[in-house]
C-alpha cells in the first residue's frame, strides 16, 4: 500500500512539472544597437538570439525557457546605465552586454552591486582591472592578445619596424596603449603612431602618413568600418606592406566592405567562424542562415555569453543569481560537459578569458586560419 | 530655430490667480509658474516610491538634464542667442566636479560651486565673441570651441582619463546622510533642481530677465532704451552656461562614471532640440522638452528596435504641427478654453 502511495505522489510531482516547466528565466541583453557600437553591437544581440533559440528548443535551462529582452544603449554611458539598472530591477538572471569599452565602464558598479553576473564583449585591458567580482568577459583582452601579436610580427613577418594607426576611442586608445610595449619588448621599432577619428571617411592622409614611415608592416586597430575604409586608403595610396591587427581588421564585415583591399590582410583572430573548430563553422553557417550574412567575432561572443550562463546554472542545479559569478570565476568550461561553449574556455579570477586563438590571413575574400595557437596558461 | 518675433517671453503668469497676484510683496510675484514648479518638486519627491531604481535613476537623469536645458533656454529662449555649447559647457561642469570630487578630495558642495562659478567665467569669455557675432555665426564659434572642449576631454588623458573617462565618483553627503541609494540621491536632485528653477524664474521676473528679453525682440530699440546690450548679452551667455556647469556637476555623480561621449557636439543639437520642443522661451518649457528627449524614448522602449523611429517621427510632428514646442500648444489650448491669452503678448 505504501509503494502504492509513493508512486501515486511520483506521479502527481511528474504531472505537476511541466506546469512549473512554464516557468521562465529572465535574461536582459544590454547593447548598443544604435550609434558607434551598433554594428558590433547587432551581431552579439544576433548571436544571443540564437544561442537562446538553441537552448529553448532543447528545453531550456533546467526546464525553463530562457525570456530574452534586448535593451539598447545608443552607445551613450548614461542610457547604458539606466538600462542595465532596468535590467536588474525587472529582475534579470544576469546581465548580457554591453559590447563597448566605456558604457561597460558605466553601467559595471550596477551589476556589482546587485550581485550579478555580468557578461560583456568589450575587449579594453582596464575592465578587468578594478577588482569587480561579477564582471566577465566573453573575448580575450588586449593585454592577452596583443602579446601574441608583438611574437607575430617578430618571428613570423620578420618586421623591425611597424607602423601602428589606431581609432581614438576607449578600444582602439587602449590597443594601442597595450601593443606599443609589447612591439618595445620584441625590439621592435614604432615606425608611426597615427591617432585616427571614430566614424572617420577619409583615412587617406593617414595611409600617406604610413607610406612615408616606411614601416616592414602595419598594424591597424580600427572598428569595423573605419577597418575597411583605411584598408581602401592603403590600396589606393599603394601600401604594400604587411597589414596586420586583431579579430576586427580580418572580420566578415570588414571583408564584405574592403572587398578587394582585404585581401593578404593578416593577424590574430580570438574567435571567428572559419577556425578550424567544426562547432564553430556550425555557428557560422546557422547564423548566416537567419540572418543572411556571416557573423564576426561579436557574434560568436553573444552566442557564447548565453552558454556561459546556462552552464554555471547546470553546474549549480539550480538558479541563484550570486551563485552564477561565484561559479564562472575560475571554472575551466569544456566543449564536451557544454557544446555551445564551442571551445575550451578558462575564465580567470578577474574574470578575464584564456584559450586558444588562431593566426589568419584573407585570401580570395575569405579568411584562412594558418595556424592555433594554445592557452597562455593550458 | 529662432523664436518668432511675437513669442511670449514668459507664460508664467497664464495661470496665475488674480487673488495671488494681487498679494504684496514677494508673495504678489508668485505665480501659477511658481506653483507648478512647487507642486512638481512635491510630486517628483514621493514620485519614486514603489518605482524601482530603473525609474528613479531615468527621473534624476530627465531632472539634471532640465537644468542644462533651463541654461540653454535662457541664452537662446530669452536672450535669443545660438548656442551650440551647451553640452560642451555641461561637460566642463562634470569633469571640474568629478576631478575634485574624486582626485583633489574636495566636497561636492565646493566641487559643485566651482564648476558654477567656471563655466560663467568661460560663458563671459566666449560671450565675447558673441557681442560681434549674430546667429549663424554664432553657432559657427560655440561649434569650435564645443569641439575644442571635446577635444581636451579625450586627448588630455594625464588629466581627464581620455576616452577611459573617470569611473567611480562619489555621490555626495547631506549634513551626514548618505546619498548613495538611488532614492535619496534623487531627492537631492530635486532639491537642487527646484532651488535653481526658482532661481531662474526670479530672474526672468527680475529687471534683468525684461532686459534679456528686450534684447531678443529687438536689440536696437533695447539699446535705445539704456540696456546695456553688451553687459547682458554676456550675463545670458555666462548665466545660461552655469547652468550647464551646475547639470555636469550633478550628472557625474548621478552617473558615477563620466566620459567624453556625453559632452559632444551631437548632444549640444540634442539639448538645442529640448528647448524648441518643450517650448523655447518659456519657463517651464525645459522641463517638457527634456521629458520629451529623455524619458519618452525610454517609454517608447516596449516598440522594441522601432523605438528611435517612433521617437524621431513624434519630434517631428511635433514641431510641424506647433513650432513653439509643446509649452506654445499648451498656451494656445489654455488661451482657447478660458477665451483668455497670454498675458505677455
Amino acid at each position: 500500500m505504501k509503494t502504492q502511495w509513493i508512486i501515486a505522489t511520483a506521479l502527481a510531482t511528474a504531472l505537476a512539472l511541466p506546469a512549473s516547466a512554464q516557468d521562465k528565466v529572465k535574461l536582459v541583453d544590454v547593447v548598443e544597437l544604435s550609434g558607434a557600437g551598433a554594428t558590433a553591437g547587432t551581431n552579439w544581440k544576433n548571436g544571443i538570439d540564437l544561442a537562446v533559440a538553441d537552448i529553448n528548443a532543447k528545453g531550456g535551462i533546467l526546464g525553463k525557457q530562457i525570456e530574452i529582452v534586448h535593451y539598447d544603449t545608443q552607445t551613450n554611458p548614461g542610457n547604458t546605465r539606466a538600462a542595465v539598472q532596468r535590467a536588474i530591477d525587472e529582475g534579470t538572471y544576469a546581465v548580457l552586454g554591453p559590447v563597448f569599452s566605456g558604457p561597460i565602464g558605466a553601467s559595471m558598479q550596477i551589476a556589482q552591486r546587485a550581485e550579478i553576473a555580468q557578461l560583456v564583449g568589450g575587449e579594453a585591458a582596464g575592465l578587468t582591472k578594478q577588482g569587480n567580482q561579477f564582471l566577465f568577459r566573453t573575448s580575450l583582452s588586449q593585454t592577452a592578445a596583443m602579446p601574441k601579436i608583438a611574437n607575430y610580427l617578430k618571428n613570423t613577418v620578420k618586421a623591425g619596424s611597424v607602423a601602428v594607426v589606431w581609432v581614438n576611442n576607449d578600444f582602439g586608445k587602449g590597443g594601442r596603449d597595450a601593443i606599443i610595449p609589447e612591439l618595445e619588448k620584441a625590439g621592435i621599432k614604432v615606425a608611426a603612431d597615427v591617432a585616427t577619428e571614430q566614424g572617420q571617411a577619409d583615412f587617406a592622409a593617414d595611409a600617406i602618413k604610413i607610406k612615408n614611415s616606411n614601416a616592414d608592416a602595419v598594424f591597424v586597430y580600427l572598428n569595423e568600418e573605419e577597418s575597411a575604409r583605411f584598408l581602401r586608403a592603403a590600396k589606393q595610396q599603394g601600401i604594400t606592406k604587411p597589414m596586420v591587427g586583431e579579430t576586427t581588421l580580418l572580420g566578415a564585415k570588414v571583408i564584405e566592405l574592403a572587398g578587394e583591399a582585404a585581401n593578404g590582410v593578416r593577424g590574430h583572430v580570438g574567435l571567428s567562424i572559419d577556425a578550424p573548430i567544426p562547432a564553430f563553422q556550425e555557428f557560422g553557417k546557422k547564423f548566416q542562415a537567419k540572418y543572411n550574412y556571416a557573423s564576426d567575432h561579436n557574434g560568436l561572443k553573444g552566442y557564447m555569453a548565453v552558454y556561459m550562463v546556462k552552464w554555471a546554472t547546470e553546474k549549480q542545479k539550480k538558479f541563484d543569481k550570486k551563485g552564477v559569478a561565484d561559479t564562472l570565476r575560475g571554472a575551466t568550461i569544456k566543449p564536451s560537459d557544454e557544446p555551445g561553449i564551442l571551445m575550451e574556455t578558462t575564465i580567470e579570477e578577474n574574470g578575464d578569458l584564456d584559450r586558444e586563438s588562431f593566426l589568419a590571413e584573407v585570401i580570395n575574400g575569405k579568411q584562412v586560419i594558418n595556424a592555433t595557437l594554445p592557452k597562455i596558461r593550458p | 530655430m529662432s523664436a518668432p518675433a511675437t513669442q511670449p517671453a514668459t507664460n508664467g503668469r497664464l495661470t496665475a490667480s488674480p487673488r495671488l497676484a494681487r498679494l504684496p510683496g514677494i508673495a504678489g510675484t508668485i505665480d501659477g509658474t511658481f506653483l507648478t514648479l512647487v507642486i512638481g518638486a512635491a510630486i517628483l519627491w514621493f514620485a519614486p516610491v514603489g518605482m524601482g531604481r530603473y525609474g528613479t535613476y531615468v527621473l534624476s537623469l530627465w531632472l539634471v538634464m532640465s537644468i542644462a536645458v533651463m541654461g540653454l533656454n535662457l541664452t537662446l529662449g530669452y536672450a535669443g542667442l545660438k548656442s551650440l555649447a551647451q553640452a560642451a559647457f555641461m561637460g566642463l561642469g562634470a569633469y571640474t566636479t568629478a576631478l575634485l570630487t574624486t582626485k583633489a578630495g574636495v566636497s561636492w558642495y565646493a566641487a559643485f560651486a566651482l564648476s558654477g562659478l567656471l563655466t560663467f567665467a568661460v560663458g563671459i569669455l566666449l560671450g565675447f565673441p558673441a557681442l560681434r557675432v549674430k546667429a549663424h555665426y554664432l553657432a559657427f564659434v560655440t561649434l569650435a570651441f564645443s569641439t575644442l572642449i571635446w577635444l581636451i576631454l579625450r586627448n588630455e588623458q594625464w588629466l581627464t582619463g581620455g576616452v577611459f573617462g573617470i569611473s567611480n565618483i562619489n555621490r555626495p553627503d547631506f549634513f551626514g546622510i548618505k546619498l548613495f541609494g538611488a532614492l535619496e540621491f534623487h531627492r537631492f536632485v530635486v532639491a537642487v533642481t527646484f532651488i535653481l528653477a526658482v532661481a531662474l524664474w526670479w530672474l526672468i521676473r527680475s529687471p534683468w530677465g525684461r532686459a534679456f528679453t528686450a534684447l531678443r525682440e529687438n536689440p536696437i530699440r533695447a539699446a535705445s532704451l539704456g540696456i546695456d546690450t553688451r553687459a547682458y548679452t554676456l550675463l545670458a551667455f555666462a548665466i545660461g552656461s552655469a547652468y550647464a556647469g551646475f547639470a555636469g556637476a550633478l550628472y557625474a555623480p548621478l552617473v558615477e562614471f563620466i566620459d567624453p561621449s556625453p559632452f559632444s557636439l551631437s548632444q549640444s543639437f540634442f539639448l538645442l532640440l529640448m528647448v524648441v520642443a518643450g517650448g523655447s522661451g518659456y519657463l517651464l518649457g525645459p522641463f517638457v522638452g527634456a521629458l520629451l528627449g529623455v524619458v519618452l524614448p525610454e517609454w517608447l522602449r516596449f516598440a522594441g528596435s522601432l523605438y528611435l523611429i517612433i521617437f524621431a517621427s513624434i519630434v517631428m510632428l511635433l514641431l510641424i504641427a506647433c513650432p513653439q514646442g509643446v509649452s506654445g500648444l499648451l498656451e494656445r489650448a489654455w488661451a482657447k478654453l478660458t477665451g483668455k491669452r497670454g498675458d505677455s503678448r
